[in-house]
């Protein structure tokens, strides 16, 4: 773990490591590059997961960020190695405006049904990608559910019932008070 | 009128039939949503020419429930009751990550005691489904009685899980910081005396060897089977740089000969306590990875039954405030479960929900497999294929 992180501090700028996890920071133009390299020179051959994030300040659903943020994309994968625990994130950020970025189905076959997830659930759009199409949702379907500003019908049709629900809980405990569950 | 028997006559209609080319046109076959074979609502759409399969395209969304969304206008303790939904069949072991990462986020130190129960009912959850496992793939080769004596088994194990959290397949059971006091153990007004059920341990020491024998009765009975060797064998190989690749994780990658077990190379649960083999395959073929899933089992139960002998005492909490705020950071914890690697990549942003929860599940990865592992294949080994990929649609869906 720690030749490791420091063979992988000695060829890539932004990294961290939050809870033995080691995250990349990279920009969207060497995302297939970053991977390529990962994938031979540090042996992270399983391909375990590619998702987004969708960054934004006005929110439909859920609580909005606390500390303003840029609005954008942030996509994610996570790597690893079958016979030891090293397990990296790589991110990068792109554009909302223009979502697109190249595919790694070259490099990691398994990113294909991912990659066609983060398409149909935020719009993304993956370059070089062999078969870019919805892969859960019904044909004819609009807009992309994942994005924050898309609104949970469900909700606005019915509030949910009962009283205690995520948006009507919410109280600042009144002091440091722990309890045995 | 042309004596066909004649031989000189035979030669010419012989000649005549070379030189017409026949053509075989392409049949598009429909395998599901509704098909027992697709263990829920699975779609295939398969090429064929004659018996033999071109080109497979997986329709999947039929059991999408939009968990990821819905997540992120749940509580932390609410999503609880929702991850015990995605692979049902392992109810238990669906909670076991995401717990854990809330509670990682948290900086919160669970009591052994809590750990221990929790890697039981987890390694129950798996036996479980691996006997599930073990009746419906004999089914879907077409061996109709291991199924009755798997249910039968698979019950024992529900009962005990049952007996503790109080659900059969949707426990709920893990909170964060701990577990739920066990239910219909002792008088509710006293907590602590409130643990796991009267007889816990004698039943699950009977329930295991029970399960240890059932593991050795299916390799008679079905790994002994000569059809079932015939229709299993070097079907379906899969090797371990593809299964590697295509995030192909849990048994199925074992069973390629690659010996990987999330139990050891992590710490979600005290593991590393207990002695067990990791079962390992050599072929990666559909025999390979029943066999890798029988051995599992016997693994498992030996796990439990040690955890039982060593199960120390104490809280079944730590001390978590009444609001329950994950700080702000990121963590994704993985764990083995029976289909495999299954972790939440948790986006807190400091509130009572995560900002994203990134749900991977194992199945979803295990059967992107499919258009590759049945490429080529006969037509009856498709069900053979699939059958012993052991995916549970809502694993695959969310």
């Amino acid at each position: 773990m720690e030749d490791f992180l420091s063979k992988i501090n000695e060829n890539f700028i932004n990294t961290d490591v939050e809870f033995e996890t080691i995250n990349i920071k990279v920009d969207s133009s060497q995302w297939v590059e970053t991977h390529q390299k990962l994938k031979d020179e540090f042996d992270l051959k399983f391909f375990s997961w590619l998702s987004a994030i969708d960054w934004d300040n006005e929110v439909s659903i859920g609580e909005a960020p606390k500390e303003s943020v840029s609005p954008s994309f942030e996509i994610i994968t996570c790597l690893s190695n079958v016979s030891n625990n090293n397990l990296v994130t790589v991110s990068t950020t792109i554009s909302k405006l223009e979502p697109k970025i190249t595919s790694l189905v070259e490099i990691y076959a398994g990113a294909n049904w991912h990659e066609r997830e983060a398409y149909e659930m935020f719009g993304i759009n993956f370059e070089n990608h062999p078969n870019l199409e919805k892969l859960y949702l019904p044909d004819g379907y609009e807009g992309n559910p994942m994005l924050k500003s898309f609104e949970l019908i469900s909700r606005e049709v019915k509030p949910w019932p009962g009283e205690v629900d995520v948006e009507g809980m919410p109280e600042e405990p009144e002091s440091d008070e722990s309890v045995d569950g | 009128m042309v004596n066909t028997l004649d031989p000189q006559n035979f030669n010419n209609f012989s000649e005549a039939s070379v030189s017409v080319e026949i053509e075989t046109e392409d049949m598009t076959l429909n395998i599901g949503p509704q098909h027992p074979s697709t263990h829920g609502v699975l779609r295939l759409v398969a090429k064929v020419d004659g018996e033999k399969v071109y080109d497979v395209k997986p329709v999947l969304g039929y059991m999408h429930r939009g968990y990821e969304k819905l997540a992120e206008v749940r509580s932390y303790p609410q999503i609880t009751t929702l991850v015990n939904r995605i692979d049902w069949v392992a109810g238990f072991s669906n909670e076991i990550p995401f717990i854990a990462g809330a509670e990682r986020l948290m900086e919160i130190e669970v009591p052994e005691r809590a750990k221990h129960i929790r890697l039981i009912l987890t390694e129950m959850a798996r036996i479980s489904s691996h006997f599930v496992f073990n009746g419906a793939y004999a089914l879907e080769v077409g061996a109709l009685t291991p199924i009755f004596y798997a249910m039968e088994d698979r019950e024992r194990v529900l009962d005990l899980i049952e007996s503790v959290t109080g659900g059969r397949f949707h426990p709920n059971f893990n909170r964060i910081g701990g577990v739920k006091p066990a239910a219909g153990s002792g008088p509710t007004t006293k907590k602590d005396i409130q643990d796991l059920p009267a007889g816990f341990y004698r039943d699950t020491k009977v329930a295991m060897q029970k399960v240890i024998e059932a593991a050795d009765q299916f390799q008679n009975l079905i790994g002994g089977n000569e059809v079932f060797k015939k229709r299993t064998k070097n079907v379906g190989i899969l090797t371990a740089e593809t299964a590697e690749a295509f995030g192909v994780s849990g048994p199925i990658l074992r069973a390629s000969g690659v010996k990987s077990d999330l139990r050891t190379l992590t710490d979600y649960l005290p593991y590393d306590q207990f002695e067990y083999d990791i079962p390992v395959g050599e072929n990666g073929d559909c025999y390979d990875r029943w066999d890798v899933r029988v051995k599992e089992m016997v693994e498992s139960a030996k796990i439990v039954l040690q955890a039982i002998d060593s199960m120390p005492s104490g809280p079944l909490q730590a001390k978590v405030p009444k609001v329950i705020k994950v700080p702000k950071g990121r963590t994704y914890v993985r764990a083995e479960n029976p289909k495999g690697e299954m972790g939440y990549y948790i986006v807190s942003d400091g509130g009572l929900g995560p900002y994203r929860l990134k749900v991977r599940t194992a199945s979803f990865s295990n059967i992107s497999i499919l258009p590759l592992l049945l490429e080529g294949a006969l037509l009856p080994d498709l069900i053979a294929i699939m059958g012993s990929l052991d995916f549970v649609l809502g694993d695959v869906d969310r």
